[in-house]
């Protein structure tokens, strides 16, 4: 299969998910945080996915915990996307000690384990959607940016760049308008890969009880239903399976997404330029999903 | 083995340095974040449903007791001090040493983890090698898509589709802990309970595991295969199988070694998850426990092994690739 029919797929799963998040008050046959059945009641016609153990209906549930997942995970990976472009073209354009000092402190982030390391602050912080965007974007900038520097070593050694400085150009000249829309097309790739993981971090995040108890994501749904032990009976089939395949598929849709931007990325940016001394892991795939929890 | 030249030395200690840097910078972010979290430290050193109730005399002694009155300073040397010593603090919910808990809960975490590092490098590696020595066959397109769903899917939910599945229907194996409630059997009996509750977290972790493995050994190999030596080899006429075994996938397994280091941070969070799925007594079950009641000396303590295990993993892969991959040295060198 082609990365463009695969985009497409994904980009299409992607906006059905934006759809539902949006109309959610729409959709929603009740108000998500009321009681209205019987706790831990199973499908019916009036509630096709049953109730929790509040007896709140889960097909609500799911529909406005789409806005809190798609939220977290968009808004993070904004955030992210921002701090590793900043670091990075500045520091593979600069060069240089400042280069030194900043890969070095991507060393240092990319050395610890981010899932414990999110937990502790999260639990210091408290529970609230704000502050676990802030705890999953100011730690999941590191990889984008050592790899969107790598970019910008060889790109600032191309003919126009040099051109640029030769007449006399501003840094922040050459960076915004030479160097920027050279990256963009990696960018692209790198906000796609960084949704994917943030989503997946707040998923964990809330799965463990770190989440706002009043906006509960998918994860939140999971924490409760792991809390009742809902996967001992048969309320599995209609609140764990649902919340967990909502995830997989926002995941694989993304994943679709980032494979039809990497196919279409210009060869000429793919470069062999060594990035930094230590471990060079940017030869080794990044996970996609799961797998990228640290 | 080679001696490691005089380069190599300044290398290794270069290393070591750089890593202790990181554990250095660990510590200070341990020490910094309660100070400078909203709130009182007294919020995060009485057992939750006691901070309402605190009294300002019990406020001072707890300062006091806590030396949370004296310069930041003189603080953050004897919080250094303190764990040079091996001291965590104690546990606000359980009065505890905090070392005792964790040391408790660590040999369980590495066994999940250290079986799933194996088990993930056989499954997922193993296929990913075969999916690169065929490339464009059916094994591959089908693993790829296996492996990458795989990847795309939540550890914790997978954990949960295995227990509705070994334990809901199949009713082969059990939900819960690591040890068995009535400790009738001992020796074999017990060892066997043991390793039957080992089995649905160790398959979720490995699966969680394997996908990635997959993607890098597939390309890994599908690399070293599309290298002039392996040309050379079908020139000389070596069988093809020997030439993917003996040439390929040596050389391959390389970049395996770094990257199952480099990633161990990834592996101890999907094991934090799915001890709390399994309710397996290891450190990221006493994590999440932590987290409800609110334990945050426990919780920090338990960050802080963590961290040290994943930066001691990633220095040890350092030092060891250079011995391995002969390659990287001679570069060193230059």
């Amino acid at each position: 299969m082609s990365g463009a029919k695969l985009g497409r797929i994904g980009a299409t799963i992607l906006v059905l998910f934006v759809i539902a998040a949006v109309f959610a008050p729409v959709f929603a046959p009740y108000d998500p945080t009321v009681r209205t059945a019987e706790p831990f009641a199973a499908p019916s016609l009036a509630h096709p996915l049953g109730a929790n153990d509040v007896g709140q209906d889960i097909l609500s549930e799911l529909l406005f915990a789409s806005r809190i997942s798609l939220t977290v995970g968009i808004v993070t990976a904004c955030l992210a996307t921002i701090l590793g472009i900043t670091i990075g073209v500045v520091s593979g354009y600069l060069r240089g000690p400042v280069d030194g000092v900043l890969m070095r402190g991507v060393d240092v982030i990319l050395s610890l384990p981010f899932l414990p390391l999110m937990i502790v602050l999260a639990a210091f912080l408290g529970q609230n959607t704000t502050n676990l965007i802030l705890v999953i974007g100011l730690l999941i900038w590191a990889r984008p940016a050592r790899l969107l520097r790598s970019q910008v070593l060889s790109v600032r050694e191309s003919g126009h760049v040099q051109a640029a400085r030769a007449m006399g150009a501003t840094h922040s000249y050459i960076m915004i308008r030479h160097i920027l829309p050279r990256i963009t097309p990696l960018v692209a790739a790198q906000f796609v890969r960084t949704a994917n993981v943030s989503i997946m971090l707040e998923a964990s995040l809330a799965f463990l009880g770190l989440s706002d108890p009043f906006q509960k994501s998918w994860g939140a749904i999971l924490f409760y239903a792991n809390a009742r032990s809902a996967f001992l009976t048969d309320a599995w089939l209609w609140w764990v399976l649902p919340p967990g395949l909502c995830i997989a598929a926002v995941v694989v849709s993304f994943v679709f997404l980032g494979f039809a931007i990497e196919e279409r990325v210009d060869p000429r940016l793919r470069s062999n330029l060594p990035a930094s001394d230590s471990l060079k892991d940017e030869e080794i795939p990044t996970p996609v999903g799961g797998g990228a929890l640290r | 083995m080679p001696r490691p030249s005089q380069a190599g030395w300044g290398r290794v200690v270069g290393r070591i340095a750089q890593y202790a840097l990181v554990v250095l910078i660990t510590l200070s972010l341990n020490f910094a974040i309660p100070r400078l979290a909203p709130g009182s430290p007294i919020d995060y050193l009485v057992p939750s449903e006691q901070v309402s109730t605190v009294t300002p005399e019990q406020r001072e002694r707890i300062l006091a007791q806590f030396g949370l009155e004296r310069p930041l300073a003189e603080q953050y040397w004897s919080y250094l001090a303190g764990i040079a010593q091996g001291d965590l603090g104690v546990s606000t919910q359980q009065g505890r040493p905090v070392v005792d808990m964790l040391l408790e809960r660590l040999p369980w975490t590495l066994v999940l983890v250290g079986g799933a590092i194996a088990l993930s490098l056989i499954v997922g590696a193993g296929a990913g090698f075969l999916a690169a020595a065929r490339r464009g066959g059916r094994m591959e397109v089908g693993g790829l898509a296996f492996f990458m769903f795989l990847d795309s899917m939540p550890p914790f939910w997978i954990g949960m589709l295995l227990l509705v599945l070994f334990s809901g229907y199949l009713n082969l194996l059990p939900v819960f802990g690591a040890l068995p409630l009535t400790n009738a059997a001992g020796g074999f009996g017990l060892t066997l309970d043991v390793a039957e509750r080992l089995v649905l977290p160790l398959l979720t972790l490995t699966l969680v595991r394997a996908g990635w493995l997959f993607l890098v050994a597939r390309s890994s190999l599908a690399g070293e295969l599309s290298e002039d030596y392996i040309l050379m080899a079908e020139a000389k006429g070596l069988p093809r199988r020997r030439i993917v075994l003996r040439h390929g996938v040596r050389n391959a397994l390389l970049p395996l070694v770094t990257a199952v280091a480099v990633e161990a941070g990834t592996l101890v969070g999907g094991a934090t998850v799915v001890e709390t799925v399994f309710s397996y007594p290891g450190l990221g079950r006493l994590i999440y426990e932590s987290v409800l009641s609110r334990d945050y000396t426990v919780l920090q303590g338990a960050f802080l092994l963590l961290a040290v295990g994943v930066i001691a993993a990633n220095l040890l892969a350092d030092l060891l690739y250079p011995l391995i991959d002969p390659r990287v040295r001679t570069e060193g060198a230059r």
